[in-house]
C-alpha cells in the first residue's frame, strides 16, 4: 500500500515538474526592452537604422517564442532566455554604435564647416580679383547671390548642428560646400583666363 | 509470488498510463497559430526592409497594429486555462497583418521605384532650366530678389540631389518641389520681364535699319548702341567698322522716362557737342540731343496720364564718354567706353552724326536660342 501511494505521488510530481518547468524570463525581457529604448534614445534609427531594425526584429521573434512556450503544456523558456541575453547585448552594441556614428557625423560636420568657411573667405577675396568684363559683371552678381545663399545655408546647418541633428546638418553643409567649391573653381578659371590674355593698352 | 505479479502489473499500468495521459493532454491542447504568426512577422519585417514605413506608411502601420493585436490576443488566451484557449482571433489578426504588410511592401517597392524615376526626371529637367537661366540671363540685370530666389532654388536642387543619392527619396522630393517652385517662378518672372523689354523690338529694328541706310547713303559714320548686348557699333558706308564694349546707366532696362531714373534712353539722336579732356570729367565726351522731340512728347503724355508726377523733370546731358572699362553699369544714363576706345570714337565723331540707341539689335528668339 505504501508503495502505491509513493508511486502515485511520484507520477503527480513528475507531471507537475514537466508542466511547470521554467518561468517567463520577465527580468530579461524588461532589461532588453530598456536597452532597445536606450538605443532608440541614442538615435539608432537615424545613425544605424539596419542594425536597430535587426534588434527590434529579434525582440519580436523572442516575444513570439515566449507566447509559443506559454501555449504549451510543457513550457521551456531556456532558449528564449538565451536569445534575450544575445539581443540585450546586441541592443547595447547598437546604442554604442549609434553614439559612435553620431560623434563621427558630428566631427564630419565640424570639418566641413571649417572647410566651407575657408572656401567662403577665399571666394570673397577672389571676387575682388575677378574680371569685371561685360559678362563678368553679371556673373559676379550671380556669384554674389549664390554666396549669400551659401552663407544662409551654412547658418541653417549651424542651427541644425546646435540642435544636435547632425545628419541633416551634414546634408546641408555638403550641398553648400559643393556650391562654394564650384564658385571657387569658376572664379579661379576666370582669373586665370584674364592673366593668360594680353592686357589692354591703357592711356 | 502473486503479490509480485500484481505489483508489477500495477507498476506497468502506471508507467504506461502516464505517457498516455500526457499524450492525450497534449493531443487535445488547442494549437497556437505559430506558423501564421511567424509568417506575419516575416512579411512585416520584409515590408520594413522595403521601407514601407516610409513609402506606404498607412498600410504598414495597419499591418503593425494587426500584428500587435495578434500578440495581445495571444497573450490573453495564454492566460486562460489550457483547454479553454481559443486562438481564432490571434489567427485572424495574424492573417490580416500578413495581408496588409504584404500589400504595404508591394506598394512601397512600386512607390519608391516610381518616385526614384520621377525624381531623376525632375532633377534633369531642373538642371536644364538652370542652364537656360544661366544662358539667357547672363547679361540681363535681374532684380536681387529674383537672383536670390534662383540661388536658393539651385541650392535646394543640390540638397535634393544629395538626398536622392542617399536614397532619401521623400526628403529629395520635398526639396525638389521647393526648388522647382523657386526656379520656375524666377524663370517665368525673368522671361516675362525680358518679353516686356523686347516689346519695342520692331521699332528698334526700324531705327537700326534707318541708321545703317543713312550711313550708307551719306557714305559717313553712324553710331549704334545695343543696350542688351552692351555694345557700341560704329558703321561707315553701311558697314560695321568697330565694335566696343559699352557701359550703361545703373538702371538701363527700359527707356529713360524722367530725370534721375539712371536709365539710358532709347531713340535716334545726333551728336550736338564734342567735349575734349579739359571740358569733361569723363576723359572725353560726345553730348547727344536727348531729349529729342519724341522724348519730350512721351514725357508730356506721361505727365498728362498721371504716370509721372506733375513735378517730374525730363532728364538731359546724355553723353557717350570715357572712363569706362569698369565692368559694371555705373553711369547715370550715359554710355561709357574705355578711354582708348573713346579716343577712336572721338576722332571720327562730328556734330550732327547719328547716334541710335536701341534695346537690342537682335530679337528675343535669337537671344533665347543663342
Amino acid at each position: 500500500m505504501k508503495n502505491k501511494v509513493l508511486m502515485g505521488l511520484a507520477a503527480i510530481a513528475m507531471v507537475a515538474f514537466l508542466s511547470s518547468c521554467g518561468k517567463v524570463p520577465q527580468a530579461q525581457i524588461d532589461a532588453t526592452n530598456a536597452a532597445i529604448t536606450a538605443a532608440q534614445t541614442a538615435e539608432a534609427a537615424v545613425y544605424v537604422p539596419a542594425e536597430f531594425a535587426a534588434v527590434q526584429d529579434s525582440m519580436k521573434v523572442i516575444m513570439a517564442d515566449i507566447e509559443v512556450q506559454k501555449s504549451k503544456l510543457f513550457k521551456k523558456f531556456g532558449p528564449a532566455a538565451l536569445k534575450l541575453d544575445a539581443t540585450l547585448a546586441a541592443a547595447n552594441k547598437v546604442a554604442a554604435d549609434a553614439a559612435a556614428k553620431k560623434v563621427e557625423v558630428k566631427k564630419e560636420v565640424e570639418t566641413l564647416m571649417t572647410e566651407i568657411k575657408t572656401v567662403i573667405e577665399e571666394n570673397t577675396a577672389l571676387m575682388k580679383k575677378a574680371p569685371k568684363g561685360k559678362e563678368g559683371a553679371a556673373a559676379l552678381e550671380a556669384f554674389k547671390a549664390d554666396m549669400v545663399t551659401i552663407e544662409a545655408t551654412v547658418a541653417e546647418a549651424q542651427g541644425l548642428y546646435d540642435k544636435g541633428t547632425y545628419m541633416d546638418a551634414l546634408n546641408k553643409v555638403k550641398a553648400a560646400k559643393e556650391k562654394a567649391v564650384g564658385i571657387n573653381t569658376d572664379l579661379k578659371a576666370a582669373i586665370a583666363k584674364v592673366k593668360g590674355a594680353t592686357p589692354a593698352k591703357k592711356k | 509470488m502473486r503479490n509480485i505479479w500484481r505489483n508489477g502489473l500495477i507498476f506497468t499500468a502506471v508507467v504506461v498510463s502516464i505517457p498516455l495521459i500526457l499524450l492525450l493532454l497534449i493531443r487535445f491542447t488547442p494549437k497556437p497559430p505559430i506558423v501564421e504568426m511567424d509568417y506575419a512577422r516575416e512579411i512585416l519585417s520584409m515590408a520594413e526592409k522595403n521601407k514601407a514605413d516610409i513609402y506606404s506608411k498607412r498600410l504598414y502601420t495597419a499591418g503593425k497594429i494587426y500584428y500587435d493585436s495578434a500578440m495581445i490576443a495571444w497573450r490573453r488566451e495564454n492566460m486562460r486555462f489550457l483547454y479553454l484557449r481559443d486562438y481564432e482571433k490571434v489567427l485572424m489578426y495574424a492573417e490580416l497583418s500578413a495581408k496588409t504588410a504584404n500589400q504595404a511592401g508591394d506598394n512601397s517597392v512600386s512607390s519608391a521605384s516610381n518616385l526614384k524615376i520621377k525624381l531623376k526626371e525632375k532633377i534633369d529637367n531642373l538642371h536644364d532650366l538652370e542652364s537656360q537661366i544661366n544662358g539667357q540671363f547672363t547679361t540681363y540685370p535681374l532684380t536681387s530678389e529674383i537672383r536670390n530666389r534662383i540661388s536658393k532654388g539651385k541650392m535646394l536642387l543640390s540638397e535634393a540631389e544629395i538626398a536622392y543619392k542617399n536614397g532619401l527619396y521623400l526628403q529629395a522630393n520635398r526639396k525638389i518641389t521647393d526648388a522647382e517652385y523657386l526656379l520656375t517662378a524666377s524663370y517665368d518672372n525673368a522671361t516675362e520681364n525680358l518679353k516686356n523689354y523686347f516689346k519695342s523690338y520692331s521699332i528698334w529694328k526700324n531705327w537700326v535699319d534707318k541708321t545703317i541706310n543713312e550711313s550708307k547713303k551719306n557714305r559717313d559714320y553712324s553710331i549704334i548702341i545695343d543696350k542688351f548686348s552692351r555694345k557700341c557699333y560704329i558703321y561707315h558706308d553701311g558697314i560695321k567698322k568697330y565694335e566696343f564694349e559699352a557701359e550703361l546707366g545703373k538702371n538701363w532696362v527700359g527707356d529713360k522716362r524722367v530725370s534721375g531714373d539712371m536709365a539710358t534712353p532709347e531713340g535716334m539722336y545726333k551728336i550736338t557737342k564734342k567735349f575734349d579732356s579739359n571740358k569733361t570729367k569723363y576723359y572725353k565726351a560726345l553730348l547727344l540731343d536727348y531729349p529729342n522731340d519724341e522724348d519730350k512728347e512721351k514725357f508730356k503724355s506721361e505727365i498728362a496720364r498721371g504716370t509721372l508726377p506733375a513735378y517730374a523733370k525730363i532728364g538731359g546731358l546724355i553723353e557717350i564718354h570715357g572712363n569706362g572699362g569698369k565692368g559694371i553699369d555705373w553711369t547715370e544714363g550715359c554710355i561709357a567706353l574705355t578711354d582708348n576706345e573713346m579716343d577712336k570714337v572721338f576722332k571720327i565723331a562730328k556734330v550732327g552724326m547719328p547716334v541710335t540707341i536701341v534695346g537690342s539689335m537682335v530679337d528675343l528668339q535669337y537671344v533665347e536660342n543663342r
